[in-house]
């Protein structure tokens, strides 16, 4: 009876769970029409083909990005009566003609959807594009979903101060509203730009944006104030970058954006930061990029967002610097001399003839931008305190899984996210290592990054061990003592929390094998988030117990990290089973499982019956 | 304070480019408004200049050395 009843019930919840399933198909929705011609057919016909159908429809087929080129992928906007013509006058050419669906996450979910381990969120799909010519090859400006937070703001009202070569106002900068700047180099009001840098990182902030004319820009209703530091040589001092700060703050910006790094630490500078946050200034900084460990400064001081790079594949680029003082990452592309199309596309000027061109450049330079851009429309949604802003952004980021080096800060910009995570205004401040740093308590030379530690994992081992080992209590009663209670810690969880801590300019790695568990020591110099499976099993466990038993203390902290051992091992092959060499599917779960239950088998043999220690 | 470089110049691609030394030792600096005779890509050189730590650049990858004294090797 009660076999029919459980079948019953599985069946009810079997077909619950297929009426509830809408397939893409069901709910699909499409304006676009996707071409991919045959590999055989040679570029001049194809080109042949796209022109006789623009020209009959009177449509504009266009590649559908830099990248598509190779396979010939073209989009071209339509209905269902252009589809079903174009599938039978291009049949013969193409592999396929189908629409370009339109793919969207629900309201109701979290838009941060947590995949498991090894992958991440991707974003949420765009709707409706602007009509700059060139904005298809802007794939920057799609990764951080740019488009959907358009439907809810584009900036208006917000203002970001661009610390950098100057701006020149070039012609896809026409529409873009600007504020008076200064020209600190020269000492003089007109802030223009000579070098072609500051009119880029311009660019991506608030490019002028269906204007039919160039590429897109992120906050492109806000307005701009050029304060010019760096000569055209691209150095400046911190002096005058310092004064700038104070300008900014004082001539009412909500954002500051500085994609300039380097030098010393500077008093002058580090209170003209701190004088920026007091007036309600949110400082974004580049985090420097020649590829090491720690931002450079500005990027780490107390009160500023540091923004590593990503290049087009999503990717730490090989340049961006990583760790301390890290607090988000976006995209600044990749290029090389024969590939530019890995780069950030905006208009700039060619320093060597001061005309307006379109360049695509690469660095931390151009991701801070993006911050700078999505902080702008998170301003004008309504969040104006900058810790608020900042928190904004880094909580709706992407999380990146397994960032043990902190490559990515609190994850991938995500401007929708962000602007509907304003828009709620719950913004929760929940680092209260981040609240310590800023009060003081901490060393300044410290940093703490609050996302590296998946804490509720490392909760359930030692709560787990705890349960353990109070289970096996009732079998076999002991004592509590210091070394079993650290045998359950250093078996269990280690000293997690200092995976998190970094010290500037200091390798991680010995805070991070202080804040490992045993099973995690193997793989935690090189920051992995696999376990090593000669660690991750009872050899350890089995050793000590061999070596410590005749102790009547030290057998204690043996056997206590053997039933540690045991819950982490347990917890891991339940949440997370990665292994090295064994990848994360049922062999390495499998593993995870036979050694938890031969450590557990390990404590039944060591705790004797009736043994007690004084 | 003086510091010697030996090394390679190259041209880094931040912005519209920034010229550097790749020193033998695999620390790269920029150089800060480098002399014509040092602008070019894959020039062995030996460079006697000063570390600028008030100087802050848009290329950011590595101390700023402004030179003072060049040499050029074979």
């Amino acid at each position: 009876m009660r076999k029919l009843v459980l079948a019953g019930l599985f069946l009810v919840g079997l077909i619950w769970a297929i009426a509830s399933f809408s397939g893409l198909a069901a709910q699909g929705t499409y304006d676009r029409i996707v071409l991919d011609f045959r590999e055989d057919v040679d570029a001049a016909q194809i080109e042949q083909q796209v022109q006789t159908i623009a020209q009959k429809y009177n449509v504009r087929p266009r590649l559908n990005s830099e990248f598509s080129q190779p396979d010939h992928l073209y989009t071209v906007k339509g209905d269902k009566a252009l589809l079903n013509a174009l599938k039978h006058d291009l049949k013969q050419y193409t592999e396929y003609v189908e629409p370009d669906y339109i793919y969207s996450i629900p309201e109701s979910q979290d838009s941060r959807v947590n995949v498991s381990i090894g992958k991440e969120a991707s974003p949420i799909q765009a709707s409706q594009a602007p009509n700059d010519p060139m904005y298809s090859q802007q794939w920057n400006l799609h990764s951080i979903n740019v488009e959907s937070s358009w439907q809810d703001t584009k900036g208006k009202g917000a203002t970001v101060a661009v610390i950098d070569t100057g701006i020149s106002e070039v012609p896809d900068l026409k529409e873009t509203s600007f504020a008076k700047g200064y020209d600190f180099v020269n000492d003089r009001e007109d802030a223009r730009d000579d070098n072609g840098h500051g009119t880029h990182v311009a660019g991506t902030i608030a490019q002028s944006t269906n204007n039919g004319f160039g590429v897109a820009g992120i906050a492109y209703e806000a307005t701009l104030i050029p304060l010019k530091v760096l000569s055209a040589s691209g150095g400046g001092t911190v002096a005058d970058i310092a004064e700038a700060i104070r300008f900014a703050a004082d001539h009412g910006a909500n954002v500051i954006n500085m994609s300039l790094g380097g030098g010393g630490e500077s008093s002058a500078m580090a209170e003209a930061i701190d004088y920026a946050h007091k007036k309600g200034v949110l400082v974004i900084a580049a985090a420097g990029n020649s590829g090491q460990n720690s931002a450079s400064y500005p990027a780490r001081y107390p009160h500023v967002l540091g923004v590593a790079a990503l290049d087009s594949s999503g990717q730490k680029a090989d340049y961006s610097n990583f760790g301390a003082g890290v607090d988000v990452s976006a995209p600044g592309g990749s290029t090389s001399e024969e590939n530019a199309a890995g780069g950030i596309l905006q208009n700039t000027i060619d320093p060597s003839t001061g005309e307006s061109t379109f360049a695509a450049f690469q660095g931390t330079s151009m991701a801070a931008p993006h911050v700078a851009g999505v902080a702008a429309l998170v301003s004008a949604s309504g969040v104006k305190d900058p810790d608020e802003v900042a928190a904004a952004l880094t909580q709706s980021a992407r999380k990146v899984q397994d960032d043990e080096l902190n490559h990515y800060g609190a994850g991938k910009l995500d401007a929708a996210a962000a602007v509907k995570l304003a828009l709620k205004g719950k913004i929760t401040f929940n680092d209260f290592f981040q609240w310590l740093r800023d009060s003081g308590y901490l060393n300044p030379r410290f940093w703490i990054d609050g996302g590296v530690v998946a804490l509720v994992p490392k909760l359930a081992m030692v709560v787990g061990s705890y349960l353990l080992a109070f289970f096996l209590r009732n079998y076999f009663p002991f004592a509590w003592s210091w070394s079993m209670a650290s045998g359950l810690i250093a078996g269990s969880s280690g000293l997690f929390f200092l995976k998190g801590i970094y010290i500037f300019d200091l390798p991680q790695a010995p805070l991070r094998v202080m804040g490992s568990s045993i099973p995690e020591l193997g793989s935690s110099i090189q920051g992995s988030g696999a376990l090593n499976p000669l660690f991750a099993s009872v050899l350890i466990p089995l050793a000590l117990v061999v070596l410590l038993l005749g102790h009547a203390q030290w057998k204690w902290f043996a056997i206590g990290s053997t039933i540690g051992v045991t819950a982490c091992l347990a917890v891991s092959a339940a949440i997370d089973p990665q292994l090295m060499w064994l990848g994360d599917g049922a062999l390495a779960r499998g593993f995870l499982i036979v050694n938890a239950l031969l450590c557990y088998g390990l404590v039944w043999l060591a705790i004797k019956p009736g043994d007690k220690i004084a | 304070m003086s510091t010697t470089v030996n090394g390679i110049i190259d041209r880094k691609g931040f912005g519209t480019g920034t010229w550097a030394i790749d020193s033998e030792d695999g620390q790269t600096y920029e150089l800060h408004k480098p002399p014509s005779e040092l602008q070019k890509k894959g020039l062995k050189v030996k460079v006697e200049g000063k570390i600028r730590d008030d100087i802050m650049t848009l290329a950011m990858i590595g101390p700023v050395l402004e030179v003072q004294k060049f040499e050029i090797l074979k």
